[in-house]
C-alpha cells in the first residue's frame, strides 16, 4: 500500500490530484478556524477552556465540523446541511413522482437532482445557522458556564458602543457568513470529487475528525502530565486502528456460479466470483443511532438543569444515563449498538432480494437451489456474521467509556481519541480513499508495478 | 462543470464560433479568379505547393478554400456552398460539425480530408458501413486526384494486399469495424510483412453520433473458432416442451427469463433425475438450459434475427440491417441455431477485443460530421473531448413536423397509420414509412396491400435492392415501407433519380415521412425525419405511437389516457410521459456506454502493453535472445542443429504464440469476472475498482508466464530437415479467424440493471458509508 502511495506521487496526473485535494483541505481547515464576524474569539476560547465537559449531541456535530461549530467559525455548519439535504432528497424521490422520473432519466436527471440538493442545502444552512446562533446566545450550545450577556458574551452586543452595529445587523451578517461558508464547503466537496481523490464529502469529514486528533492526544498529556500513560495511550490507539482496519477488511466470501455463458475451454478457477459479506456489514450507522438515542436523557435533564430540587427520576437519569463514565450508561450504549446493528442489517441486506436477483441473472451458489433455499442459506450465514460484527462495533464504541471507568472520572477520556465513532469513520474513509487512489493508479499508470 | 457546459453551449449556439471562418471564405471568393484560370495540372501543383508554403496559416487556408472550391467544381461537378467550406474548415480544427441532412456532408468531409492531406497528414475517413465508404471514396476520387491526394478504400471483402495498398494512401475510407478489425488482425501477425495498417494520424468520422456513440456500446471482437463439442439438440427439445408462465417466467422488460420451480423439476426429470444445482455438475446442463430458454423465450424471429439461406442472421436494431459480422456470444448463437434447426456454425473464442472508443482514441486528431450532433454533445465531450459546431443549413429547412399521434393499443395505431397513408397516397405524394423491426415492416406492407396501396418493402431481408429502392422512393405516388435501414445516410431525391417529376412532387408537399413508433433515442427519430425536407425542399413528417409500444411499457409502465372512438389519445400528459420514456432509454444507453468504457479502459491499457511486447518480438530478435538467457543449454543444443536465422524464426513464433495464448486466456478470465463483479456491491465495494484490482492481479504474471511457457516449448521442440518443427510443439495459429461484434450483450445489460438496483437498494458501495 505504501508503494502505491509512492507510485501515486510519481504519476504526474495523480500527484496533481493529491496536491489539489490537500490544497482544498488546507482552505477548509483555514475556514474552520476563521472566526465569523461578530463573534468574540477571545470570549469563545475562554468559554471552551472553562467548559471541558462533553456537551452531548453537539459534540458529535462538532466532531463532524472539525471543531468549527464550537468556535462559531465561518465553516461552523460543516457539511451537515449538505448531507441532510442529500438524505432528504433521496427520501423524497420515493414520494415525489417528478423526482423519481428525474432519477430514472440517468445522468442528466441526476444532475438536476444534484442541483435541487444544492438549493435545499442553502435553505437548511440558513435555518441551522440561525438555530445555532440562537442556541449560542441563550447559552445552550456552550453550557451554563458561559455568560450570555455583557462584554463576556460569545456574541457581544456592540450597539451601545460608539461605532458599533445594531444587533440585528450583526446577527444577519453572521447567518449570511455561515450560510456562505456552507456553500463554500459544498463546492470544496464537489471539487475534490471532480478533480481530486476520493469522495469529496467523505474526505472533508475525515479531515475534520483527523484534525482534532493531535489536540486531543496532547490534551491527555497536559491533563495527566504522565509521559508513560501518554505513550501507552498512543500504543493502544495504534493497536485499535490496526484492529479496525483488519476487521473492516474482513469478509466472508460465498462462492457463486453463473450459468449463462458457454465458453470453449475453462481452464481457470472461478475464484473471483463470490458474494462478499463484510463482518461489519452495517458500517458506522448503528453507533450514530445509538449515541443519538442516548442523547435524549441528556436533553430531558437539561430542562431541569436550573431547578434546585429536580424530581427523583431526573436525578436517576442524571446519575446513570447522562454520565458516560457510569457503568449503566456503558452497558445501555453497548446493547443499543448491538440492537441497531441487527436492525440496520435487516433493512440493508435483503437475502430474498439478492436470491431473486441471482436467480434472474442465472446465478446460483453451488449445491444450493435458487430461490428460497438460497435466501435461507444467505440468512443463515448473515446471522452468524452479524453477532461478531455487532460485538466489534459495540466494543470499539464503548472504548472511551471503558477508559473513564478504568482510570477514574478524568474527563479527558470523554474525548478519548481512539474510540467510538471517530476511529470508525476515519478508518472507513481512509481505506476508501486509499483504495481509490490505488484504483486510479492501476487504471492509468501501473507499469511501475508490472516490471 | 455545468457552468462551463452551459457557457460552451451558449457560445456554440450563439453564432460566435460559427462566424470564425467567414472572413476566410470571403477572401477565398476574391482569390477564386486566380485559380479559375489554371489548368488541371497547374491546380494540382498549386495544391501540392501548399505543404511547403511559408506564409501564415490564414493565408494558406484562404488558398486552400479557393482551390478546393475550384477543384470540386471541376472534378465532381459540385460547387461547394459556403456552409460546406465552413464545415470543412471546422473539421480541420478538430471538431464535430452538425450539418443538416442533405447539405452535402460527403463533399465537406472530402474537402476536410484533403485539407489534412495537403498539410502532410494521413486521414482515415470512418463511415458507418462498407457501402457508404466505397461510394464516397469512388465518388470523391476525382476531387482527390485533382488535388494530388492519393485515396483508397477498404471493405469487408478486401484482401490483405488491397488493404496494405489502401493504407499506404493519404486518405483511406472504411467502416469503423473494418478499421478496428484490421488493427486486431495486425495484433495477431507473426511476420512483419503481414502487417497491413500503418501509423494512425487523423480520424474523420462520418455520422459521428452513430459511430462514436451508438456503436461505442458494443466492442469489436476478433474470434477464432474452437470446438465446444456440445450438441444443443437435446436441450432444445426439452426446453421446447416447457410452457411459459408455468415452467419459466419472462420479466416485465423482456430481458430476462428464468425457470420456475416446476420448470426446474421438469428439466431434471427429462434428464433422468439430476440435480441442476449440484456443486459437482459445474452448472453445465443448467448453462445449456438457460441458453436454450433464452433463445426460445427472448429472441424473436424477424425482430432480433432472420433466417435466410439456412443461416441465422442477426438484425442490428439501430440500423435495421443484417449484421453479417455479428454473432451472439458464448453459445447463444448455437442455441438459436438449434431452435431454428439450421446447421450449427463454429463456436468462437475471443482472440482479442477493442472498443470503438479505444480504437478512436489511438488517433491523435479526431473530427467528425453528422446531422444530429447537438443531442449527443454531452457524450462527445465526455468520452472524446470533442466539441460540436452546429452550422446553419444552406437553405432553411421548411419541413413540417406534425405533432405525435398517440393511440391506446398497437392495433388502433396500425389502423390509423394505414388510414393516414391511404389518404395521403391518393394525392400522389411520395411516402416513406419507418418501422421499428423487420416483422412490423412486413405486417404493415401486407395491410397496405390489402387496402389497395402498392408499396415497396426495404428491410434486412432484401437489402440487396437498397440502392434501387431508395432511388425511386421519391417518385410520384411511391410508398416505401422500411426499417431503420433507410434512416441514415440515404439521400432520397424528389421525383426520382433523374428528377423528372420533381416539380409535381414539390407541388404536392415533397416527401412525407411516417414513423410507426419512437426509437430509443430522439436522435434516431430525427434522422428518420431528416429524410424529408432536404436542401430546402418541402416535406413533412409525423410519428404514430401507442401505449403498447416497448418504449412505453418498459420505461413508464401503467401509462394510460382517455382515448376517443378510434383509440386516439389527445391528452398532452401522455406526450410528456412518452418523451420521458425516451429520455430514460437514452439515459440507460448513456450509462451503458460509460460502463463499457469504464470496464474497457484498463483492458485497452493492458492491450497496449501486450502489443508493445509483441512488436518487440516481431521486429527484433528479442525472442531468441531471451531464450539464450533463460535456457543456455537448450539454446546451445538447438543452435548446434539449425542455423541462426531458423532458430530466431522458431523462437519468435513460439514466443508470439504463447503471448497470444495467454492473452486469450486473460480475456476469458476478465469476461468471467465482468459477469459477476456487480456482486461486490453487497460488500460495500465499488465493482469497477474491484474489477481493476482483480484484472491487474491476473495480468501481472502474464508476460513472465508466457515467457516461461515459451522456454518450455522451445526445450521440447524437435528438429527435422534443418528446421525446427514448431507446429508439432502445439504452436498453431487459430485455424479460421473471423470477426464479429458482440451484439448488445443480452446478459450484460441485465446485470448492469441489477447492479443499479442493488446500488440504490444497498446504499451505494462508495464512500456513503461514512456520511449516510
Amino acid at each position: 500500500m505504501l508503494t502505491a502511495f509512492f507510485s501515486a506521487f510519481r504519476t504526474p496526473d495523480l500527484r496533481k490530484k493529491i496536491l489539489f485535494t490537500l490544497f482544498i483541505l488546507a482552505l477548509y481547515r483555514l475556514g474552520a478556524q476563521l472566526p465569523s464576524p461578530g463573534v468574540s474569539y477571545a470570549n469563545v476560547q475562554a468559554c471552551l477552556d472553562a467548559n471541558t465537559a462533553d456537551s452531548g449531541v453537539f459534540s458529535l456535530l462538532n466532531l463532524f465540523s472539525g471543531g468549527a461549530l464550537l468556535q462559531l467559525s465561518v465553516f461552523a455548519l460543516g457539511i451537515m446541511p449538505y448531507i441532510t439535504a442529500s438524505i432528504i432528497l433521496q427520501l423524497l424521490t420515493v414520494v415525489i413522482p417528478r423526482l423519481e422520473q428525474l432519477k430514472k432519466e440517468g445522468p442528466p436527471g441526476q444532475a438536476k437532482i444534484t442541483q435541487y440538493t444544492r438549493y435545499l442545502t442553502l435553505g437548511l444552512a440558513v435555518l441551522q445557522a440561525s438555530g445555532y446562533i440562537a442556541l449560542a446566545r441563550s447559552g445552550t450550545l456552550f453550557g451554563p458556564a458561559c455568560p450570555t450577556t455583557g462584554t463576556q458574551a460569545i456574541i457581544p452586543d456592540t450597539s451601545t458602543l460608539d461605532n458599533g452595529l445594531p444587533m440585528w445587523v450583526t446577527l444577519t451578517v453572521l447567518v449570511t457568513v455561515m450560510t456562505a461558508g456552507t456553500a463554500m464547503i459544498m463546492w470544496f466537496g464537489e471539487l475534490i470529487t471532480d478533480r481530486g481523490v476520493g469522495n469529496g464529502m467523505s474526505v472533508l469529514i475525515f479531515a475534520s475528525i483527523a484534525a482534532q486528533l493531535p489536540g486531543q492526544i496532547w490534551g491527555i498529556k497536559e491533563d495527566t502530565n504522565n509521559w508513560l500513560l501518554f505513550g501507552a495511550i498512543i500504543a493502544v490507539g495504534i493497536a485499535i486502528i490496526a484492529l479496525v482496519v483488519f476487521i473492516e477488511q474482513s469478509q466472508r466470501r460465498i462462492p457463486v456460479q453463473y450459468a449463462k455463458r458457454m465458453v470453449g475451454r475453462r481452464m481457470y478457477g472461478g475464484t473471483s466470483t463470490y458474494i462478499p459479506l463484510k463482518v461489519n456489514q452495517a458500517g458506522v450507522i448503528p453507533v450514530i443511532f445509538g449515541s443519538s438515542l442516548l442523547y435524549i436523557p441528556t436533553l430531558i435533564t437539561q430542562f431541569y438543569a436550573n431547578e434546585t430540587d429536580p424530581p427523583g427520576w431526573v436525578v436517576w437519569l442524571n446519575t446513570y444515563l447522562v454520565n458516560p463514565g457510569n457503568w449503566v450508561y456503558t452497558v445501555v450504549y453497548f446493547f443499543l449498538i448491538i440492537g441497531f446493528t441487527y436492525f440496520y442489517i435487516s433493512i440493508n441486506f435483503n437475502p430474498n432480494e439478492v436470491a431473486e436477483n441471482m436467480k434472474k441473472a442465472g446465478g446460483f451458489i453451488p449445491g444450493v437451489r435458487p430461490g428460497k433455499p438460497t435466501s435461507q442459506y444467505l440468512s443463515w450465514i448473515l446471522e452468524r456474521l452479524t453477532l461478531p460484527g455487532a460485538l466489534y462495533l459495540a466494543v470499539i464504541a464503548i472504548l472511551p467509556n471503558l477508559a473513564i471507568l478504568a482510570f477514574g472520572g478524568s474527563e479527558v477520556f470523554a474525548q478519548f481519541p481512539f474510540g467510538g465513532t471517530a476511529v470508525l469513520i476515519m478508518v472507513g474513509v481512509g481505506l476508501e480513499s486509499v483504495k481509490q487512489i490505488e484504483s486510479q493508479l492501476m487504471q492509468r499508470n501501473y507499469e511501475g508495478f508490472l516490471r | 462543470m455545468t457552468k462551463n457546459n452551459r457557457l460552451g453551449r451558449w457560445l456554440s449556439n450563439g453564432g460566435i464560433r460559427t462566424g470564425r471562418y467567414s472572413r476566410v471564405i470571403q477572401r477565398a471568393g476574391r482569390e477564386a479568379e486566380r485559380f479559375r484560370e489554371m489548368t488541371d495540372a497547374e491546380l494540382t501543383r498549386a495544391a501540392e505547393s501548399l505543404l511547403g508554403d511559408p506564409r501564415r496559416e490564414r493565408d494558406r487556408l484562404v488558398d486552400f478554400v479557393a482551390l478546393g472550391r475550384e477543384a470540386a467544381e471541376r472534378a465532381v461537378g459540385l460547387r461547394p456552398f459556403d456552409v460546406q467550406l465552413t464545415g470543412a474548415l471546422w473539421m480541420m480544427a478538430g471538431t464535430v460539425v452538425e450539418m443538416d441532412t442533405g447539405e452535402g456532408k460527403t463533399l465537406a468531409g472530402a474537402l476536410a480530408a484533403s485539407g489534412f492531406a495537403l498539410r502532410g497528414r494521413s486521414v482515415h475517413v470512418v463511415s458507418v458501413n462498407d457501402y457508404l465508404a466505397r461510394r464516397d471514396a469512388e465518388w470523391m476520387g476525382p476531387l482527390y486526384e485533382l488535388l494530388g491526394v492519393s485515396v483508397g478504400w477498404i471493405g469487408a471483402e478486401s484482401t490483405p494486399d488491397e488493404r496494405r495498398e489502401a493504407y499506404s494512401r493519404r486518405v483511406v475510407y472504411g467502416s469503423v469495424s473494418e478499421f478496428g478489425f484490421d488493427v486486431l488482425r495486425d495484433n495477431l501477425c507473426t511476420d512483419p510483412d503481414e502487417l497491413v495498417t500503418g501509423d494512425v494520424d487523423v480520424a474523420l468520422v462520418d455520422e459521428a453520433d452513430s459511430v462514436l456513440v451508438d456503436e461505442a456500446r458494443v466492442p469489436l471482437i476478433l474470434a477464432g473458432s474452437v470446438e465446444t463439442g456440445t450438441a444443443l439438440e437435446r436441450v432444445t427439445e426439452v426446453v421446447s416442451r416447457l410452457r411459459p408462465g408455468r415452467h419459466y417466467r419472462v420479466d416485465e422488460a423482456g430481458r430476462d427469463v428464468h425457470l420456475t420451480r416446476a420448470g426446474e423439476r421438469a428439466v431434471e426429470k427429462a434428464y433422468g433425475g439430476i440435480d441442476l444445482y449440484d456443486a459437482d455438475q459445474n452448472g453445465a446442463v443448467l448453462t445449456e438450459v438457460n441458453l436454450a430458454l433464452h433463445a426460445r423465450a427472448l429472441l424473436r424471429r424477424d425482430v432480433d434475427y432472420i433466417v435466410r439461406d439456412g443461416r441465422v442472421e442477426l438484425v442490428d436494431a439501430s440500423r435495421g440491417r443484417v449484421a453479417k459480422l455479428q454473432r451472439w456470444p458464448d453459445g447463444l448463437q448455437a442455441a438459436v441455431e438449434a431452435k431454428e434447426a439450421v446447421a450449427a456454425t463454429d463456436s468462437g473464442e475471443v482472440l482479442d477485443t477493442v472498443s470503438v472508443q479505444g480504437l478512436i482514441q489511438r488517433y491523435p486528431m479526431l473530427c467528425g460530421m453528422t446531422g444530429t450532433a447537438m443531442p449527443a454533445e454531452e457524450q462527445f465531450r465526455r468520452f472524446y473531448n470533442l466539441s460540436v459546431v452546429p452550422l446553419p443549413p444552406n437553405r432553411p429547412c421548411v419541413r413540417d413536423d406534425e405533432p405525435d399521434r398517440f393511440y391506446q393499443t398497437a392495433e388502433d395505431r396500425d389502423e390509423a397509420v394505414v388510414a393516414h397513408i391511404v389518404e395521403r397516397h391518393e394525392t400522389g405524394q411520395p411516402i416513406l414509412i419507418g418501422t421499428l423491426d423487420v416483422a412490423e415492416s412486413q405486417r404493415l406492407a401486407d395491410r397496405l396491400t390489402e387496402a389497395g396501396v402498392g408499396c415497396v418493402v426495404l428491410n434486412a431481408k432484401n437489402d440487396a435492392d437498397e440502392a434501387k429502392v431508395i432511388a425511386s422512393a421519391g417518385r410520384l405516388g411511391a410508398v416505401t415501407v422500411s426499417t431503420q435501414i433507410a434512416g441514415r445516410g440515404t439521400d432520397i431525391r424528389l421525383g426520382g433519380p433523374d428528377g423528372t417529376e420533381h416539380d409535381e412532387v414539390v407541388a404536392l408537399g415533397g416527401l412525407h415521412v411516417v414513423g410507426t413508433g419512437h426509437h430509443s433515442s430522439k436522435r434516431v427519430d430525427d434522422q428518420l425525419r431528416g429524410r424529408a425536407g432536404r436542401q430546402g425542399d418541402p416535406g413533412s413528417s409525423v410519428f404514430f405511437a401507442s401505449l403498447e409500444d416497448d418504449l412505453i411499457t418498459r420505461h413508464v409502465p401503467g401509462l394510460s389516457g382517455p382515448g376517443d372512438l378510434d383509440g386516439r389519445i389527445t391528452s398532452p400528459r401522455v406526450a410528456v410521459r412518452a418523451a420521458h420514456a425516451q429520455r430514460i432509454a437514452e439515459g440507460l444507453n448513456l450509462d451503458q456506454h460509460s460502463l463499457t468504457w469504464q470496464y474497457h479502459r484498463l483492458l485497452e491499457h493492458q492491450r497496449t502493453l501486450v502489443v508493445e511486447e509483441r512488436d518487440r518480438l516481431l521486429h527484433t530478435d528479442a525472442a531468441v535472445d531471451r531464450f539464450r538467457e533463460a535456457a543456455p543449454d537448450g539454446f546451445e543444443e538447438l543452435s548446434a542443429q539449425v542455423s541462426e536465422t531458423e532458430l530466431a524464426r522458431a523462437a519468435r513464433l513460439v514466443w508470439l504464440h504463447q503471448i497470444d495464448r495467454h492473452w486469450v486466456d486473460h480475456l476469458a478470465v476478465l469476461a468471467d469476472l465482468r459477469e459477476t463483479i456487480h456482486l461486490r456491491v453487497l460488500g460495500r465495494q465499488r465493482p469497477v475498482d474491484e474489477f481493476h484490482r482483480e484484472a491487474i492481479r491476473a495480468f501481472q504474471p502474464l508476460i513472465s508466464r508466457a515467457e516461461a511457457a515459451a522456454v518450455e516449448t522451445m526445450e521440447s521442440v524437435t528438429v527435422r530437415d534443418d528446421r525446427i518443427d514448431v507446429a508439432a510443439a502445439g504452436v498453431a495459429r487459430p485455424s479460421a479467424t473471423w470477426t464479429y461484434l458482440v451484439t448488445d450483450n443480452p446478459f450484460g445489460t441485465a446485470l448492469e440493471r441489477d447492479m443499479r438496483g442493488m446500488r440504490s437498494r444497498f446504499g451505494g458501495g462508495n464512500a456513503d458509508d461514512a456520511d449516510d
